[in-house]
């Protein structure tokens, strides 16, 4: 097979064509470092650590920057998921980062201002949660132009999932409830869409959130069948375990018992960002692939989507099982993670809550998921931070009294700034940055 | 006499009390450049939405297409999506692109029907999938040559002007590789330069990649210098049909059509 080769994009038609090895470099060093410097706890200073990191940090982007091809791609290259030196500088960047991530936030590091700490790890671990689900409802709404409002409802379904397969029948084997909940999504999300093959837009919007009660109903009664009002509880004998046969596994120790439970901020990180970063990479790869196109091609113009070959129902139908299945993993993994679910777990705020994530972080973007739901997380503890700590805001009584209030007060105000003028939200704004520095770079450095 | 590919009879389409194609019957060749024209409002693109799917006519019309090698399949039975499986494409008089979407995104989007990637194999990115992405590229490759497209791959296609656009949906009509290709007025709006591209453009299609055209077109000069075939339509009538020659001559053309632009002329 020949490579047809893509015209060069700039004038010089040269093309540096890196090695295997110059390609996954930059990668390895970005997985490798962390866990040098994670195994080092205790006798090296933080600032020590700091410093470290960020030299490497540099290092890895120089490298991956150097080393991705440019001039003429080949379609082969073209199709790769980080295409410019650029791309591929902060992927390994990301990688470095998610990598690192668990070490800073585990050592004992206290920030000037009490700025709080301890927190930030359970936030971090409560926005890969939220990342997922939130890029599963984004490729419905966002990419597939199914407006929904029943993805909380697949929380919930997640939720009895968790607790038939996960606590009722295995007593704490969540990885027996993910693929169940997987399976469960997405049948339940192809029923809950079959009124989108008639209805659009508001009215659809209406359907679904029919389905979010009828599953808040179906929710209660589970619960008050088998669990009573003190609702499921995922902890404690039902924490998911690392089963035995795989305790060989580096940086697993089993304790007393000889059972490696998962329990504590860093175990739970490194049980959701792998499965957070692998789902939201299916998704991307989705998006990218002939589905994914057929996707995008039913919600910008159907008849037209029709002509082309694409069958619109199954489409639809295959947009909302794939997101319910998702969002279904994304409500187990919340269950175990939590450690309890009742029945006020889930409500209709909950449903606003990951509108703002969408809208925030910006429409149709699976990358707006994560910022949004960063933001929707740190947003808070930043604010509750500034109440108690900053000078000029802690005599302030308003703000103070009603702090959850003012929470959603200022969310429900940036929606509206950003719809009004950045409707690409922060995934946008993210865009405009890398492009504002890659011109920067490039004056720069000629 | 040659075979035809596309045959339709007594197509009647109805909206209300208004009937914007009364009992219209007529065959295209394979190989052939049939041309249907008419004034504004004939029914033109009713007739062409009749074929492809979208409008369902009256009961009592019968379409029929026979893909070369195959048995004839009546369209009336299927579904849009199902017609264009078949081997019938096409465009759209106001674009049917996705304005959000690059244009190689757009293009791809016609080897749907021709690289079966399932969403889990998309999903996992497998062998597989890398497989049939890349030789759909190819495909398209062999498009964006043909029509210049090199040189936007990756931009917005709501971005560029209104010609481009025009050469995309042609492209990704090609893309889908048809036996019958339709083009609802690819020539609409088009600057003079523009129009002798698409004429080339259309050709190529005909001669090279052996599609039969069905062309909808309002300009009259484009129309005789390249088809084979005519009818003509006039307030959902079919009022005349032949070659071009014949149709400059026909009395009823000339006063439902060409008589009005004559006498501007």
């Amino acid at each position: 097979m020949t490579a047809t080769e893509n015209p060069p994009t700039q004038q010089t038609a040269q093309t540096y064509r890196p090695s295997t090895l110059q390609r996954f470099l930059p990668f390895a060093i970005a997985a490798v470092v962390p866990f040098i410097l994670g195994s080092t706890t205790g006798d090296v200073n933080f600032w020590w650590k700091a410093l470290i990191t960020v030299v490497v940090l540099a290092v890895v982007a120089r490298l991956a920057w150097k080393w991705t091809p440019r001039g003429e791609l080949t379609h082969r290259e073209d199709m790769r998921l980080w295409r410019t030196p650029s791309d591929r500088s902060w992927a390994a960047l990301t990688t470095f980062g998610l990598l690192v991530l668990p070490f800073i936030l585990a050592s004992d590091f206290t920030p000037p201002m009490g700025f709080p700490w301890a927190t930030w790890f359970a936030v971090v671990n409560l926005v890969l949660i939220f990342a997922m689900g939130a890029a599963a409802f984004n490729l419905l709404v966002g990419y597939s132009g199914q407006i929904s409002l029943a993805h909380v409802a697949f929380l919930a379904l997640g939720s009895i999932v968790g607790g038939i397969v996960g606590v009722q029948w295995s007593g704490g084997n969540m990885w027996l409830a993910l693929p169940a909940a997987a399976v469960a999504g997405a049948v339940v999300g192809a029923i809950s869409g079959l009124p989108a093959l008639r209805l659009k837009h508001l009215y659809l919007l209406l359907a679904t959130f029919g389905f979010h009660f009828v599953m808040m109903l179906v929710w209660r009664e589970y619960l008050q069948e088998y669990f009573g009002f003190v609702g499921i509880r995922f902890k404690g004998e039902n924490s998911p375990r690392i089963a035995s046969w795989l305790h060989w596994l580096p940086g697993i120790d089993p304790d007393q018992n000889g059972e490696f439970v998962i329990t504590g901020q860093f175990r739970w990180y490194w049980v959701l960002m792998p499965i957070t970063v692998l789902s939201i990479l299916f998704m991307v790869n989705v998006v990218r692939t002939r589905e994914g196109r057929a996707f995008a091609a039913v919600r910008d113009r159907d008849v037209s989507a029709s002509l082309l070959g694409i069958n619109v129902a199954r489409s639809k139908l295959f947009a909302f099982a794939l997101s319910s299945a998702i969002v279904s993993m994304s409500g187990v993994l919340a269950s175990f993670y939590i450690g309890s679910r009742g029945e006020d777990s889930f409500n209709v705020q909950t449903v606003l809550n990951y509108a703002i994530i969408i809208v925030v972080g910006g429409f149709s973007s699976i990358q707006g998921a994560i910022f949004g739901s960063a933001f929707f997380w740190f947003l808070p503890e930043w604010f509750k931070w500034a109440r108690e700590e900053l000078w000029f805001v802690r005599d302030i009584d308003f703000l103070s009294d009603y702090p959850s209030e003012i929470d959603l007060a200022i969310k429900g105000f940036l929606v509206v700034i950003i719809l009004m003028f950045k409707p690409d939200g922060l995934a946008g704004m993210w865009r405009d940055f890398k492009n504002w520095l890659g011109r920067t770079l490039a004056r720069s450095n000629p | 006499m040659s075979d035809a590919i596309l045959s339709f009879d007594d197509v009647t389409v109805q909206f209300g009390g208004v009937r914007a194609c009364d009992s219209i019957s007529g065959r295209v060749e394979r190989g052939s450049l049939f041309a249907l024209i008419g004034p504004n409002g004939a029914g033109k693109t009713t007739l062409v939405n009749a074929i492809s799917g979208v409008y369902k006519p009256l009961p009592g019309a019968k379409v029929q297409f026979h893909p070369a090698g195959e048995p004839a399949e009546d369209l009336l039975a299927y579904r849009p999506f199902q017609i264009a499986r078949l081997g019938v494409a096409r465009t759209f008089q106001n674009l049917g692109l996705f304005m959000g979407e690059n244009v190689l995104t757009n293009l791809l989007l016609g080897r749907y029907i021709h690289e079966h990637t399932r969403l889990m194999q998309g999903g996992l990115f497998t062998r597989g999938a890398v497989k049939r992405e890349l030789a759909a590229r190819q495909a398209i490759e062999r498009v964006v040559d043909l029509l210049d497209l090199g040189a936007f791959r990756r931009d917005s296609v709501g971005d560029l002007p209104y010609g481009v656009q025009k050469r995309i949906e042609f492209g990704r009509v090609l893309a889908m590789e048809p036996e019958l290709l339709m083009l609802d007025e690819p020539m609409a709006g088009m600057s003079v330069d523009e129009k002798q591209d698409m004429i080339r453009y259309i050709y190529a299609a005909q001669d090279e990649l052996n599609m039969t055209v069905f062309l909808i077109e309002h300009d009259m000069s484009v129309v005789m210098s390249i088809a084979d075939h005519v009818m003509v339509l006039d307030f959902g009538q079919k009022i005349a049909e032949g070659t071009p020659a014949e149709m400059q001559q026909d009395e009823r053309v000339i006063a439902a059509y060409l008589g009005t632009e004559m006498a501007e002329n």
